[in-house]
């Protein structure tokens, strides 16, 4: 007890040194309580980006095609039937489905030609499953029949080309025969999705599978939930509910590769964060060794009255948690108030450095908003903690296994 | 039975390949209750032994026996033992702990040893105080004393556990001649009224006067060691 007064009056007694140490630890948790509400919050924008332009939160498509997706196959395509589309609709938190026509081809615009993604739709159905409506900035969306597309601002850009002009798309069918769709472009859509933006093209289903001689079938199923903390639960039950026999599978919307990346730049964002607080125990580190030099006396004294090796470093340990505690405390704070004006008022980072996000490879397009992540500051706060104290105790313990006379005389 | 014995006691300290002898062959006996002075010029070894006496550091060569138990082969931890429990020090720079009243830096060096309650132990420490001439400064921090007020708080401090043995090393030599009289007499009624063995190393005439037992030290070695007959008077 006597020493752990000790170090709370030497906290007190280098009030400028506490205070300094202290509002490092606190900068740290505050910057890391920033950074991961930043990316907690763009991590959900680019999943909601994902789910609300692209993928949805199930997909039914044949496994074989699965395996070979991002190559956009025209093969083990699906044909819906009534009893799959009933399954789908009776699944608990169903919103709307939408069927999907995925394939490659090359855009003309008479002058240029650019690879890109074809989507054919159904124009009403998809609306209710994705949110193009209010995202399609000239022009409209086609009907079922009309040789009409809507593309990406992006590529429209790049292709120069705008409403009512055509162009061609060149594709292979089914059989791998060339063919050509001419279209015209009916609307131009502006995502927050950039890959949408930059590389799709909508069409008719109907005038899709007739291009590309599928009749009936479909690529996959898109199916939008209420929520999206159901769909594992909801395709686990729309699983049991499907014919196995026909090869076709559900997959969940976080089993997408898209995701599984937005997973692997997070452990990164993880590691420049370990870096910040590792700062923090450099600040530790060094306000220790500090101490322990300007004090040496004081630890001779402290060994000559008897006091153990282990004793003085508990007082030092004190010292340094104390300040930790501080620091954590502070940079609670601080940290509440700073994702609190993140998630109220957002950031556009994208204005800030001049540049689109989409070209450090995040699928998000306008403000970035914070999110409230409660375990990370339980978390950060007990890191700094421990970080306070672990860091501590290798100085410590060489301050107090100095020589007691070298100390005492400060030699 | 003594309370110190040693025994051909040498300290070799290494300054890079370059062996510096500090002590070589000490021989001394120190009774309880006596009242000791070593003295020599700068770098004799002094502090060597004092260092030596309070279980700081061991000999190189020799044995060394506090209250008959061979220091050499006492462990780090028992040799903190030794010390929290038998042994005081009062060092020129009183090296007290700032951020400590007088009260508290006192009644650190009596809670290490656990062996008083409480309301023991504040007696204690308020009684010291007293005895030391601080009565009323309890509540004051180091930095609010003068020197000699410093000074009589690390002897209350030395004293306080009321080890077997305390070691001063120079006491005097930051106080002026009034103060460091002062000071001396309050160890002086200490070791009469306690009966503790005071050991000071010191270059100062004034000091020599008070001891009953002059020990020169010249290069590491004792060269003269003579007690006085009467009790000392000072001037």
């Amino acid at each position: 007890m006597f020493l752990t007064k000790l170090a709370f009056k030497n906290l007190v007694r280098h009030r400028s040194r506490t205070l300094i140490t202290a509002s490092i630890i606190a900068f740290a948790v505050f910057f890391y309580l920033l950074m991961d509400s930043l990316i907690l919050g763009m991590t959900n924008m680019s999943y909601d980006s994902i789910i609300n332009y692209d993928s949805g939160h199930l997909q039914i498509a044949n496994k074989v095609y699965w395996e070979e997706v991002e190559d956009l196959p025209l093969r083990n395509l699906i044909i819906p039937d009534s009893s799959m589309i009933y399954s789908i609709e009776h699944i608990n938190g169903y919103k709307a489905y939408s069927t999907e026509i995925n394939f490659t081809a090359m855009m003309n615009n008479g002058m240029n030609e650019l690879p890109v993604m074809g989507k054919g739709i159904n124009p009403e159905k998809y609306f209710e499953v994705f949110n193009y409506e209010d995202q399609i900035i000239e022009g409209s969306m086609f009907k079922e029949g009309e040789y009409k597309a809507v593309i990406g601002k992006t590529l429209a850009d790049l292709m120069n080309v705008g409403i009512n002009d055509y162009i061609i798309l060149l594709v292979k069918d089914r059989n791998e025969t060339f063919n050509t769709i001419d279209v015209e472009i009916s609307g131009i859509v502006n995502t927050s999705n950039p890959n949408i933006n930059r590389n799709v093209v909508l069409l008719p289903i109907d005038v899709v599978q007739q291009s590309l001689n599928i009749d009936n079938r479909v690529s996959k199923i898109i199916i939008t939930l209420d929520n999206r903390g159901n769909a594992k639960k909801a395709g686990i039950q729309l699983r049991e509910t499907m014919d196995k026999s026909t090869g076709n599978e559900v997959y969940v919307w976080n089993e997408l590769d898209a995701i599984s990346i937005a997973g692997a730049k997070n452990a990164g964002n993880q590691m420049i964060m370990s870096i910040i607080l590792l700062i923090a125990a450099i600040a530790i580190i060094n306000t220790v060794i500090l101490a322990a030099l300007e004090r040496m006396e004081e630890i001779g004294m402290m060994k000559a009255l008897g006091l153990e090796v282990k004793e003085i470093v508990y007082t030092f340990v004190l010292e340094s948690a104390g300040i930790g505690l501080l620091g954590g405390l502070i940079g609670l704070i601080m940290g509440v108030f700073g994702v609190w004006l993140l998630t109220a008022f957002g950031i556009d980072w994208g204005a800030m450095v001049s540049m689109d996000m989409a070209s450090f490879g995040i699928p998000v397009i306008g403000k970035m908003y914070g999110a409230w992540n409660i375990a990370a500051f339980i978390k950060v706060f007990l890191f700094g903690l421990i970080i306070s104290i672990v860091s501590s105790i290798l100085p410590a313990h060489w301050a107090a296994d100095k020589d007691p006379i070298k100390a005492i005389y400060h030699r | 039975m003594s309370l110190l014995k040693l025994e051909n006691v040498e300290k070799i300290y290494n300054q890079g390949k370059i062996e510096v002898p500090a002590l070589r062959g000490i021989n001394l006996a120190v009774e309880k209750g006596e009242f000791t002075t070593v003295f020599g010029p700068s770098g004799s070894g002094k502090t060597t032994l004092l260092n030596m006496i309070g279980c700081l550091d061991k000999p190189t060569n020799g044995v060394i026996k506090f209250d008959n138990q061979a220091l050499g082969e006492a462990s780090k931890k028992d040799l903190a033992m030794i010390r929290r429990n038998n042994v005081g020090f009062i060092f020129q720079s009183h090296n007290l702990i700032p951020v400590l009243t007088a009260y508290e830096n006192v009644e650190f060096a009596i809670r290490l040893t656990k062996k008083y309650s409480k309301k023991d132990m504040h007696n204690r420490v308020m009684k010291i105080l007293d005895d030391v001439g601080l009565k009323g400064l309890e509540g004051r921090r180091p930095n609010e004393l003068s020197g000699g007020q410093k000074q009589r708080v690390a002897i209350a401090r030395a004293l306080v556990k009321e080890p077997k043995l305390v070691l001063a090393d120079e006491p005097s030599a930051n106080l002026d001649s009034k103060t460091s009289r002062e000071v001396l007499e309050v160890m002086m009624k200490m070791n009469e009224k306690l009966g503790t063995t005071f050991i000071f190393s010191t270059h100062d005439p004034m000091v020599m006067n008070y001891a009953r037992r002059l020990l020169e030290i010249r290069d590491g070695q004792i060269t003269e060691d003579n007690r006085k007959e009467s009790e000392n008077v000072s001037d």
